[in-house]
């Protein structure tokens, strides 16, 4: 009886430890091994479709990988990421906005190790790279979509006033613009247009204007807040003027309604928003022409560069598979293909999209990346100005309302930021 | 023996079939508040480990402007909230308790939807119903030659329509709690009132109100707790804004915790709202006591 019992529970402790073994991670997974890879996405649009239309080939070619594809709405989708990682069960792969990837860099999985970075490196735009890298420089993510800030226009409203947009934005300044827009609001007034510009509300979009007046959030070597400078000043002085003017509808900053919305009914005459909207616009602009036009100029011309990437991170169940996918997925074909369908620009050297409409809109944003100085990718890539930002969007709405004056809003801003640059 | 033994049984059934509720409310509601008590006296960030800092978390609380605006808008739209409620619940119970009014049926039905929809559902509506440039009230007002008033774009106005959207909202609600509360009253305690020449005024204040001022207090208590946690809803139809001017504490709570990265500070606020919630609650306790001791 004993000997039985002795049997039997040597039995158990062997199936145990099999059992275990068989259950334990591995840090690099068989290339044979069956994987279903635990994806966390989000939409602007169409991107979730076109994600698994633009990965069926490679999902065909490797039988043994499944996708267990998870879609978030974008506002809940930072806290879900960061509850998933601190909880300790974090996805293999996620969608990654720019600013969602800067403030969780550290728990991003770094790429050497799984792969050849080298070769990699060299297939992207250094402006959209400059964001894949963590603190210790290493490569930890790929860039799939490039995004930038941009002007789109009413061209039939500035056609009515009698204005050619296409050849005055190719030189003008932001005075010449207020002057040019007050023409456009009286010729089209009866169509019931009555601001010049909407302008995003998010902090990214002010920014294009602020780097446009010199201004910046951080100093020169991104250490410390310096928003408290003669560019930033200038830039929330002249976005007062024009809220006081009435070139910009008070709704927007002070009201939280929809530049988009605006833009789409008539009521404004230009909107300085993003990529994105083309696709938007197309589907839903009938009534008016509508284009992409360069932005105008203060002190220098910026946008400001964006996008998404596509990331794993430490701790994930399947690390190997993943980066293995995500390359696949940010690879010449795929991303041409994943880009050209959800239009948006691409993020590789090597690609040349032919956008099946709306090229013209791309060339331009393209263009305005192209002039935007390489801090700009910095300062937004910096975690400690993601925790701030919406502080600042806060006092900026502060200053419009005339409850604080400009010096107390750049000052308190600082101020704020000192805790997170400690 | 087995008396004792019934006794004993009889004495731990009752727990028993508290047991399952107790357990939920111990795993989801004791343990977390415990967990946010002892985060408050840390730093944690989301991805550090936390370190014990004391009372530091409360002591920048009490200086930080941003916080004490909040405070301040929680308190006031709660307190103007609640008031507007049990005014206007009681009123609509009031109306539509007896079955006098044609259609009484149709008419709770339409009070009481609206505290069924979800307030992101609410929210959105509401900023289409007036928003300044795109909503329909300044659409007619405009239509009609006036021009436009900014209820969602001046501090004041924004605050109170955040608090009229409340109330439609909740009214509805509460006021099927006061109607339950007003079937519980004597019919013949109103009789005799009539039969001893008692106006409507005086029958109401003093037989309606005094008997209905457990369901009063429940309602204040419930509408009070929602207020308080009022998130949903200003997040859609302002976003707390303009400015700060519609900001109240879970927002600022959320912002800190997952915008700023900043857990124990974010918990430190979140146990002043319990305790404001709690201190509240109490006082509310108290002054219904005071009265019932008084009758």
């Amino acid at each position: 009886m004993k000997k039985n019992l002795l049997v039997l529970l040597l039995v158990c402790c062997v199936a145990g430890q099999l059992m275990a073994a068989g259950s334990s991670e591995t840090p690099v997974a068989k290339t044979n091994e069956p994987v279903t890879l635990s994806v966390l996405w989000f939409n602007d649009g169409n991107e979730s479709d076109v994600f698994t239309a633009t990965m069926k080939d490679y999902l065909a070619s490797h039988p043994n990988v499944k996708v267990d594809l998870q879609i978030v709405a974008f506002a809940d989708y930072q806290q879900k990421l960061k509850m998933m990682i601190s909880g300790g069960n974090p996805p293999d792969l996620a969608r990654m906005a720019t600013a969602d990837l800067t403030s969780l860099i550290d728990t991003v999985l770094p790429l050497e190790g799984y792969t050849d970075v080298t070769s990699l490196e060299k297939q992207f735009v250094p402006s959209m790279l400059a964001y894949a890298y963590n603190k210790d420089n290493k490569l930890a993510a790929l860039p799939v979509e490039a995004t930038a800030n941009g002007m789109l226009v009413n061209k039939t409203a500035f056609k009515n006033a009698g204005i050619d947009v296409d050849a005055v934005s190719k030189t003008w300044t932001w005075e010449e613009w207020a002057e040019i827009m007050k023409k456009v609001i009286a010729a089209n007034s009866s169509n019931g247009m009555k601001y010049g510009l909407a302008v995003d509300f998010t902090p990214h979009r002010f920014s294009t204007i602020m780097y446009q007046f010199g201004g910046h959030f951080l100093n020169a070597d991104q250490t410390a807040m310096q928003f408290n400078n003669p560019g930033t000043i200038a830039s929330l002085q002249w976005f007062k003027k024009m809220h006081d003017d009435n070139l910009i509808p008070k709704s927007v900053w002070l009201g939280s309604e929809n530049p988009a919305e605006l833009f789409q009914a008539g009521i404004v005459a230009c909107h300085i928003g993003g990529s994105w909207n083309v696709n938007t616009y197309k589907k839903n602009i009938a009534n008016f022409e509508w284009g992409t036009v360069q932005m105008p100029k203060a002190s220098i011309r910026s946008s400001v560069p964006g996008g998404k990437l596509i990331a794993s991170f430490k701790g994930c169940a399947h690390p190997q598979a993943a980066v293995d996918f995500m390359i696949a997925f940010a690879d010449k074909e795929h991303s041409s293909q994943y880009d050209k369908e959800t239009m948006n620009i691409s993020a590789r050297v090597d690609t040349n999209i032919q956008y099946a409409s709306n090229a013209s809109d791309f060339n331009i944003f393209a263009d305005e990346l192209k002039v935007t100085p390489a801090f700009t990718a910095n300062e937004w890539k910096n975690p400690n100005l993601a925790k701030v930002t919406a502080y600042a969007k806060e006092q900026i709405v502060q200053y419009l309302m005339g409850n604080i004056d400009v010096d107390t809003c750049v000052a308190n801003v600082d101020k704020k930021g000192a805790g997170f640059f400690k | 023996m087995t008396e004792f033994k019934k006794g004993t049984r009889q004495f731990w059934i009752p727990y028993l079939f508290l047991l399952p509720n107790l357990l939920i409310f111990v795993l989801f509601v004791i343990i977390p508040a415990v967990q946010g008590l002892a985060m408050s006296f840390t730093d944690w960030s989301v991805f550090s480990k936390p370190n014990f800092i004391g009372f530091a978390n409360f002591k920048e609380l009490f200086a930080d402007e941003v916080f004490l605006t909040t405070f301040r808008n929680t308190l006031v739209y709660s307190i103007l909230t609640v008031c507007a409620l049990v005014v206007v619940s009681l009123g609509l119970a009031l109306l539509l308790f007896h079955n006098t009014i044609k259609g009484v049926k149709a008419f709770r039905a339409i009070f009481y939807i609206p505290s069924l929809l979800s307030m992101i559902t609410v929210g959105i509506a509401w900023r289409f119903i007036l928003g300044d440039e795109m909503g329909i009230v300044n659409f007619l007002i405009r239509s009609c030659g006036g021009k436009g008033v900014q209820w969602l774009t001046s501090g004041k106005l924004a605050m109170l329509s955040v608090i009229l959207v409340s109330v439609w909202t909740y009214a509805g609600y509460y006021m099927i709690i006061f109607i339950s509360g007003l079937q519980t009253i004597p019919v013949e305690l109103y009789e005799a009132a009539y039969v001893d020449g008692a106006s409507r005024w005086y029958s109401f204040k003093s037989i309606t109100l005094p008997l209905l001022s457990p369901t009063t207090l429940v309602v204040s208590i419930l509408a009070t707790i929602n207020a308080f946690k009022a998130y949903e809803l200003i997040l859609t139809m302002t976003k707390g804004g303009p400015g700060y001017a519609t900001k109240f504490i879970v927002q600022q709570v959320y912002e800190v915790a997952f915008l700023e990265d900043r857990m124990g500070y974010a918990s430190a606020m979140s146990i002043i709202l319990m305790l404001m919630i709690g201190v509240i609650t109490l006082i509310q306790f108290k002054g219904s006591r005071g009265e019932g001791e008084n009758e």
